[in-house]
């Protein structure tokens, strides 16, 4: 596990030690996705907030003890992650996971029985993608899939695409083997796959 | 024989480089080949990058916000707390 080498960061660290308010004020903006990307792994959305609020309050004291062996980020994350599975023990849940397939349904659906394509790929990329985000149509149409997919899904895919965990830090945070977050990862870009699809092809979402 | 399916199943790990060189070489035959899966792939990897850069603008701004006067909240208690002590 990579620790803290990254000098802002540091600083960041020792500045959250010594009680610095604007050193917060940076924290939170910067952290405060990510871990709810976390929690809504484990928990519905007003239940993870709650979690995430009160793990601030508990990184003031907590921040004395952190020693760097981790980054700022993978330990927040791990912080929020504990007190979520605290949480559904107590009220003795699980996360429903569902690993049968790596295949979505309506992928699958395009080959034929040889396993070839019956239905090819249509879409086509002419643009970059920071181009195609300036369309706010296709903007939206993002966000509705993505609250659409399984909470497990989104999650895994937020923490490794958005925020830019390695594989082995999502495993241990959401606590799923490398082959289960192989299958949430694909799982989750074939959806996105098939809605830019359908959205080029017909301006609908 | 890789089908255009089995290489449906395992493109992320291929863009991802998580297949052993084994797996890559058969992607890559397959891909010299099949225009479909060419183009899959293309797309498949389009729609990451286009996932990557819409989720990491989108932040929920009250939800921070609220945090973040949370957070100032706790800390003037604390401190508070450590001047009369």
């Amino acid at each position: 596990m990579a620790g803290t080498d990254n000098p802002d960061e540091k600083t960041l660290i020792s500045r959250m030690k010594s009680g610095e308010q604007q050193s917060y004020h940076e924290a939170v903006r910067a952290y405060t996705p990510g871990m709810l990307a976390v929690a809504r792994f484990y928990l519905d959305r007003s239940s993870a907030e709650d979690i995430v609020q009160d793990c601030w309050v508990t990184v003031i004291d907590a921040i004395q003890t952190f020693e760097g062996r981790s980054g700022l980020k993978t330990w927040l994350h791990r912080i929020v992650a504990n007190r979520c599975k605290n949480r559904l023990r107590s009220a003795k849940r699980e996360v429903p996971l569902d690993f049968s397939d790596s295949m979505d349904p309506d992928l699958d659906n395009r080959f034929n029985a040889s396993g070839r394509w019956e239905i090819p790929p249509k879409l086509r990329f002419d643009e970059s993608a920071d181009t195609l985000m300036e369309n706010c149509a296709l903007s939206d149409c993002l966000d509705k899939h993505l609250s659409a997919l399984p909470e497990t899904q989104r999650s895994a895919l937020m923490l490794y695409e958005a925020h830019q965990h390695k594989s082995d830090d999502v495993c241990n945070i959401l606590d799923v083997s490398a082959s289960n977050l192989r299958v949430l990862i694909h799982r989750a870009r074939q959806k996105i796959f098939l809605m830019v699809e359908t959205f080029q092809e017909t301006g609908e979402c | 024989m890789l089908m255009c399916r089995d290489l449906a199943m395992i493109a992320s790990d291929y863009i991802d480089g998580e297949l052993g060189t084994a797996g890559k070489l058969s992607v890559k035959m397959h891909l010299m080949m099949c225009g479909n899966c060419r183009s899959f792939i293309g797309n498949l990897r389009a729609s990451t990058e286009l996932l990557k850069a819409h989720t990491s603008g989108t932040v929920d701004e009250e939800f921070v916000r609220h945090v973040d006067e949370r957070v100032a909240a706790a800390l003037d208690a604390k401190e508070r707390g450590d001047d009369q002590t």
